[in-house]
C-alpha cells in the first residue's frame, strides 16, 4: 500500500520529480554518452591497433640497412623490426596537384595497412594501395593507374587496392598547419620493389615491435637500441610521440574529462533538487508520518518509504539518461569525428566507469531523500503529530537598522522570504549560476575558436598567401620568388627536442627579413624577436618544462647536428608548437638558411603551384574554411551546452517557482483578499526572480569563464587555446539566462489569478 | 485492583498507571503535563476521558498508545513497564495493541478507503479484511474514494475501520467527534459504543465535551495534569440517547 502511495505522491508533486528526473537523466546522459563514446573509441583504437600490429617504436634517420634491422631484432624483447622509405610525392589528378605521402614498405606485418577493397599486399609484386579517404574524395578505385611524382622520379602503377592506416588515423599534410581534410592529401603504399632506383634505396625508417607496452621496459629497450644504432642522426620516437596516435589519444581523454565536468553539474542540480523537493515533502508530510508512526509502522518502514522516493526517481533518471546518452552522442560525435579521424569500427561501450557513475548518482540520490527525512523520524510520534513549531525568526541587520522602513513593502517582503528559505534560494541561484555557466562557456568556445582564426591570421601571421617550395627548389630559384613577390622568406622544419625531463617534437621556424610574422608573449602582448637566442612556444616550454634562460638541446629531423640554445624568449602559438629564431642566430649557429616557404601580400596565380619547385599554394581564406569545416566535433558541443542550460534553467526556475508559490499560497491568498491586485502580486514575485537570477547570473560569469579556462587547459599539447570572452558572448549569456527566467515566470505568474482566496484560507488539513 | 464487569463477570485489567508523570522541560523550568497518575483500564470498559484543553487528556492518551513515553512512572500493560521500552518495542506495542482514531481522522489522502484499511496488512498480516472491516462501519458503498471524495463523518468512519483492523486490544480516540456534526458525530459514537458492547473491546475516548460522560462504564476528569476524579455510571446511555 505505501507503495501506491509513493506511486500518487510522485503523481502529485510531479513538477518537482519530473525536473529530478531530468536532472539525474540529463546528468547520465551527457556522462555515459561522453563516457561510452571515449570508452569506445579507445577500446576501438586498440583492437584496431592490435588488429594492425601499430609499430611501439619509431626510428627514423638515414640509410637503416638490413644488418642493422637484424642487430635491433636481436635485442630481447624487440619481436621484430621492419625498414621502410618515407618520401613527399605529388599526384596530378584532373589537372589539379595534391601531396600524396608514400611509402615504400619491405613487409606489411608491423603497422599493417587494412584492405578495403582490392588485392592484398604481396612484399614482391608492384601496385599501389591508396588511403581510402583521398581515394572517396577523387573516385579512385583498384584498377586506375596513378603517377607519382617525387621530386624527380617517377613511379606509375596501378591502384591494387583501398586501405587504412593506423598511423595515419589523423594526419596533416605540409600544407594544412591546422586541421585535417582528407580530400587535399593522401597517402599511398607501395612494396620496395616498385621503387623506380631500387638499387639505391634508402631507407629512412625503421619500425619496431615490441613484447612489451610497458613504458619503462621501453625507455630501457630505447638506450639498448641507441647503443646497437650508435647514430647521432637517429631518433627514436614511441606512440606517445606519434601524431596520429596522440591526437586521437588527447582528444578521447578531453571528451572524458569534460563529460565528467558537465554531469557533475547536473547531478549537483539533482542533488539540490532532491534536498529541496524531499524536505519539503516530509515536512508537508509530518502528520502523515506522524501517524504512520501511531499506526505502528516501524521507523525503518517509514525510512525506506521516503529514501524510495529519490532512489526510484534517480534510478529512473540514471538508467533512462545512459540509455539514451549511449545511443545519441556516440553516434553524433563519431559522425563528427569522420572528417578528422580515420578509425574503422567506431562503436560505443558502457564501460565500468559508467556503471559507477550511474551506481553514484542513485547512491548520493538516495542518501539525500535519507537526510532530508530523517528529521521527521526523530521524535515519537505524539510530537510529530502536532504541526512542527514555527521556526525562529531573527532580525537580521538590515532590518533592524533605520533603512528599513524606508524600503518598500515588496523589497521587505522579498528579503525575509529569501532569507527564511535558504536552501529554495540557494538552490535557484546555483541553478541560475549553472545555466550562465554554461551558456558562457559554450559562447566563450566560440569565441575561442574564432579569435584562434583571428590571432593566427591576423595577429601573427598577416600575409595573404604562403607559397611553399617543394624539395626540389634551389636557394636562388628562391631567392629569386622573395624578390618577385616582395615577400618574406621562412624556413620551417620539424626538429626533436630534448631536455633533462622530456623528449618532444615539434616545429623550428627561421625568419628571414620582413614583416609577415608577428609573435606575442604570455600576456598576448607584441613583442620582437631578439637576436641574442632562440625563442619558445608556451606549450613546448610547458612540456620540456624549462623556463626562460635554460638551455634546450634541438635538432633538425634528419641531420646529425644537435645544437644546444639558450632560451631567451617566449610566444605564444595557437597551432604551432617549437622554437623561432632569426636568420642571423641560425646561421651563427652554423646553419645554412634554405627557405621552404614564402609570405606575401601580392596576389600569387593558382597555376604557380603547377611548376616543379613549387608544392603548394595556400591563401588565408583557403586555410580558414579548412579551419571551420574541422571544428565540427566543436559546433556540436557548443549547441549541446547552450541547450543543456537553458533546459537546466528552465527546470530549475520552475522547479522553484512551483515551491514557492505552493508555500506562498496562503500568503498571496492573504494579499488578495487585502485589496492587492493579481499583477502587483505578480510583480512581488517577479522581483525576488529578478534578485535570484541576477544573484545566480553574477557567479554564472566567473564561474562559466573558469569552465572555460579548464576546458582550454585539456587541449591538446600542441594547441595553444585562449580563454577569452568577447563582450557580445557576455550579453547573449546574461541576456539569454533573463530570458529563460522570463519565460518561465510568464508560465508561473499565471498562477496567481487561478488562486481560490477561500479555499487557500481554509484549514490547512 | 478488580471489579465486576457489566455482566458480573470478574473484570481483567488491560493496562495500569502507576504514579506516571510526564514533564517537559521549557528554559529552566520544569512543567508537569502529567503528576503522579494512577489508575487502571478494564478490559471491556468504555472510558471517557473528559478535561479541558491543556489540562493533560492529549498526553494520557499518547501514554496510553505508546506514541510518547513517560518521564517517571511505570505504565504495566501484560505484566510488562512501557516506560522501559525502547523505540522499537513501543513501535511494536502500537502496532500490535493499539487502534487509534484521530479528531482529523489522519487518513493518507493519496490513498483510498480500501487501501488505507489495508495499509494495515503491511503491519500485521493477521489483519482482518479491509472490506469486511469497512462493510462493518457502514462504509461497504465508498470504500474506493479519496478521502477528499468522502464526508467527514464518512473519512472518521473509515479511520475507526483503520484503527479497528489490526483487532487491537485499546481503540484511543481523540476527541472523534471533534470535526463532526451533531447527527454524524452521533453515528460515529454509536458505532463506537457498539464495538465495546458488543464486541468486547475496551475503548477510551479522549475529549472536552462533557455530554459523552454519561455513555461510559467510567469518567476520567483530568485537570491541571492529574485526575481529579472517577466517576462510574452503573448504567451507561447509548449514543442515540446523548443529548447534543
Amino acid at each position: 500500500m505505501l507503495f501506491r502511495k509513493l506511486w500518487r505522491d510522485l503523481i502529485q508533486n510531479k513538477t518537482q520529480f519530473i525536473s529530478i528526473f531530468l536532472m539525474s537523466f540529463l546528468g547520465m546522459w551527457i556522462f555515459v554518452g561522453m563516457d561510452s563514446e571515449a570508452s569506445g573509441a579507445m577500446e576501438t583504437s586498440s583492437e584496431y591497433y592490435r588488429e594492425c600490429n601499430l609499430a611501439d617504436l619509431w626510428l627514423r634517420g638515414n640509410g637503416f640497412s638490413s644488418e642493422e634491422v637484424k642487430q635491433v631484432e636481436e635485442i630481447s624483447g624487440v619481436n621484430r623490426a621492419e625498414q621502410r622509405l618515407i618520401l613527399d610525392g605529388d599526384v596530378e589528378l584532373l589537372g589539379e596537384k595534391y601531396s600524396m605521402e608514400t611509402v615504400f614498405l619491405t613487409s606489411n606485418e608491423i603497422s599493417a595497412f587494412r584492405l578495403l577493397e582490392g588485392e592484398s599486399y604481396k612484399p614482391d609484386e608492384e601496385g599501389i594501395w591508396i588511403e581510402q579517404l583521398f581515394a572517396e574524395a577523387h573516385k579512385l578505385s583498384p584498377g586506375d593507374r596513378l603517377r607519382i611524382t617525387i621530386g624527380s622520379l617517377e613511379v606509375n602503377g596501378i591502384i591494387k587496392g583501398i586501405v587504412q592506416h593506423p598511423e595515419y588515423v589523423y594526419y596533416l599534410s605540409a600544407e594544412e598547419t591546422m586541421m585535417p581534410n582528407y580530400s587535399n592529401y593522401g597517402v599511398a603504399f607501395l612494396s620496395e620493389v616498385h621503387y623506380p632506383l631500387k638499387s639505391s634505396i634508402v631507407y629512412n625508417q625503421m619500425i619496431l615491435d615490441l613484447e612489451s607496452e610497458d613504458e619503462e621496459v621501453q625507455s630501457v629497450l630505447k638506450e639498448r637500441i641507441e647503443q646497437v644504432i650508435d647514430r647521432d642522426s637517429v631518433v627514436i620516437t614511441d606512440r606517445s610521440q606519434c601524431e596520429s596516435y596522440q591526437m586521437f589519444d588527447s582528444e578521447i581523454s578531453q571528451h572524458t574529462s569534460m563529460g565528467a565536468m558537465f554531469s557533475a553539474v547536473f547531478l549537483l542540480i539533482a542533488v539540490l533538487g532532491i534536498i529541496t523537493t524531499m524536505t519539503r515533502l516530509t515536512a508537508n508530510q509530518r502528520t502523515q508520518i506522524g501517524t504512520l508512526k501511531a499506526l505502528g509502522f516501524s521507523k525503518n518502514v517509514i525510512t525506506r518509504h521516503y529514501v524510495s522516493y529519490g532512489f526510484w526517481i534517480s534510478l529512473a533518471g540514471s538508467i533512462f539518461g545512459s540509455i539514451v546518452g549511449y545511443i545519441t552522442l556516440p553516434k553524433l560525435v563519431f559522425s563528427a569525428f569522420e572528417g578528422s579521424y580515420i578509425m574503422p569500427g567506431l562503436h560505443p561501450v558502457f564501460s565500468d566507469k559508467a556503471f559507477v557513475a550511474n551506481a553514484l548518482s542513485i547512491l548520493i540520490s538516495t542518501f539525500v531523500s535519507f537526510l532530508a527525512c530523517r528529521k521527521e523520524l526523530i521524535d515519537p510520534p505524539a510530537v510529530t503529530l502536532k504541526p512542527a513549531a514555527p521556526k525562529k525568526i531573527t532580525h537580521t541587520a538590515l532590518e533592524k537598522s533605520r533603512w528599513w522602513l524606508r524600503l518598500s513593502f515588496s523589497t521587505q517582503w522579498n528579503f525575509r522570504d529569501v532569507l527564511r528559505n535558504k536552501v529554495r534560494s540557494m538552490m535557484g541561484i546555483i541553478g541560475v549560476c549553472g545555466c550562465t555557466m554554461l551558456m558562457l562557456c559554450a559562447f566563450g568556445c566560440n569565441d575561442a575558436v574564432v579569435s584562434m582564426l583571428d590571432w593566427m591570421y591576423q595577429d601573427l601571421m598577416t600575409a595573404q598567401s604562403k607559397i611553399i617550395f617543394s624539395e626540389e627548389a634551389d636557394y636562388y630559384t628562391i631567392v629569386d620568388y622573395g624578390k618577385e613577390y616582395k615577400g618574406q622568406l621562412i624556413q620551417e622544419n620539424a626538429v626533436e627536442f630534448v631536455s633533462e625531463d622530456a623528449r618532444e617534437t615539434g616545429t623550428l621556424t627561421v625568419l628571414d627579413s620582413g614583416n609577415y610574422m608577428h609573435y606575442q608573449g604570455m600576456k598576448l602582448e607584441n613583442i620582437s624577436l631578439t637576436s641574442d637566442g632562440i625563442a619558445i612556444t608556451y606549450k613546448m616550454a610547458k612540456s620540456l618544462n624549462i623556463g626562460l634562460g635554460d638551455y634546450v638541446k634541438w635538432h633538425i629531423m634528419g641531420e646529425d647536428e644537435w645544437e644546444k640554445t639558450r632560451v631567451t624568449q617566449i610566444y605564444r602559438d595557437p597551432s604551432a608548437q617549437g622554437i623561432t629564431m632569426k636568420r642571423e642566430t641560425f646561421e651563427r649557429l652554423e646553419h645554412s638558411f634554405l627557405p621552404t616557404s614564402l609570405l606575401t601580400n601580392k596576389s600569387v596565380p593558382q597555376s604557380l603551384a603547377d611548376r616543379d619547385e613549387i608544392q603548394a599554394v595556400m591563401s588565408v581564406a583557403d586555410m580558414r574554411i579548412a579551419f571551420d569545416n574541422s571544428m565540427e566535433v566543436m559546433i556540436i558541443m557548443i549547441a549541446s551546452m547552450i541547450m543543456g542550460a537553458t533546459i537546466l534553467g528552465m527546470i530549475v526556475l520552475y522547479n522553484l517557482g512551483v515551491l514557492s508559490f505552493i508555500e506562498k499560497m496562503r500568503e498571496i491568498a492573504t494579499l488578495k483578499v487585502l485589496g492587492f491586485k493579481s499583477i502587483k502580486i505578480r510583480g512581488i514575485l517577479q522581483k525576488q526572480n529578478i534578485w535570484i537570477t541576477s544573484a545566480g547570473i553574477a557567479i554564472g560569469l566567473p564561474a562559466g569563464y573558469g569552465m572555460l579556462v579548464g576546458i582550454c587547459t585539456l587541449m591538446p599539447d600542441t594547441m595553444d587555446m585562449v580563454a577569452e570572452v568577447s563582450f557580445p558572448s557576455y550579453i547573449y549569456s546574461v541576456a539569454g539566462t533573463f530570458l529563460v527566467s522570463v519565460i518561465v515566470n510568464a508560465i508561473l505568474s499565471g498562477k496567481v489569478r487561478t488562486i481560490d482566496m477561500v479555499d487557500a484560507l481554509k484549514g490547512v488539513e | 485492583m478488580q471489579r465486576n464487569d457489566k455482566w458480573g463477570g470478574i473484570m481483567k485489567p488491560l493496562i495500569e498507571f502507576k504514579n506516571v508523570s510526564k514533564e517537559y522541560k521549557m528554559g529552566d523550568r520544569i512543567f508537569y503535563a502529567l503528576k503522579d497518575v494512577n489508575f487502571v483500564i478494564n478490559e471491556g470498559e468504555m472510558i471517557v476521558i473528559l478535561g479541558p484543553s491543556g489540562a493533560g487528556k492529549s498526553t494520557l492518551l499518547n501514554l496510553l498508545g505508546g506514541m510518547d513515553s513517560a518521564s517517571s512512572g511505570q505504565i504495566l500493560f501484560d505484566d510488562k513497564d512501557l516506560t522501559n521500552f525502547s523505540d522499537n518495542q513501543l513501535t511494536e506495542y502500537r502496532a500490535r495493541n493499539i487502534g487509534v482514531v484521530f479528531q482529523f481522522y489522519n487518513l493518507i489522502p493519496t490513498l483510498t478507503a480500501y487501501e488505507n484499511v489495508a495499509l494495515m496488512k503491511d503491519i500485521e498480516k493477521s489483519a482482518l479484511d479491509p472490506k469486511e472491516v469497512l462493510e462493518s462501519v457502514g462504509l461497504g458503498e465508498h470504500m474506493h474514494q479519496f478521502p477528499s471524495q468522502l464526508s467527514g463523518g464518512e473519512q472518521q468512519r473509515t479511520s475507526i475501520a483503520r484503527a479497528l483492523a489490526k483487532n487491537p486490544k485499546l481503540l484511543l480516540c481523540d476527541e472523534p467527534t471533534g470535526a463532526l456534526d451533531t447527527e454524524t458525530g452521533r453515528e460515529v459514537l454509536d458505532l463506537l459504543q457498539k464495538m465495546s458492547r458488543e464486541r468486547n473491546r475496551t475503548v477510551v475516548i479522549v475529549t472536552h465535551n462533557s455530554i459523552f460522560a454519561d455513555m461510559a462504564n467510567r469518567v476520567f476528569r483530568v485537570k491541571n495534569g492529574s485526575i481529579s476524579s472517577i466517576t462510574e455510571n452503573a448504567t451507561p446511555i447509548s449514543a442515540n440517547e446523548v443529548s447534543w
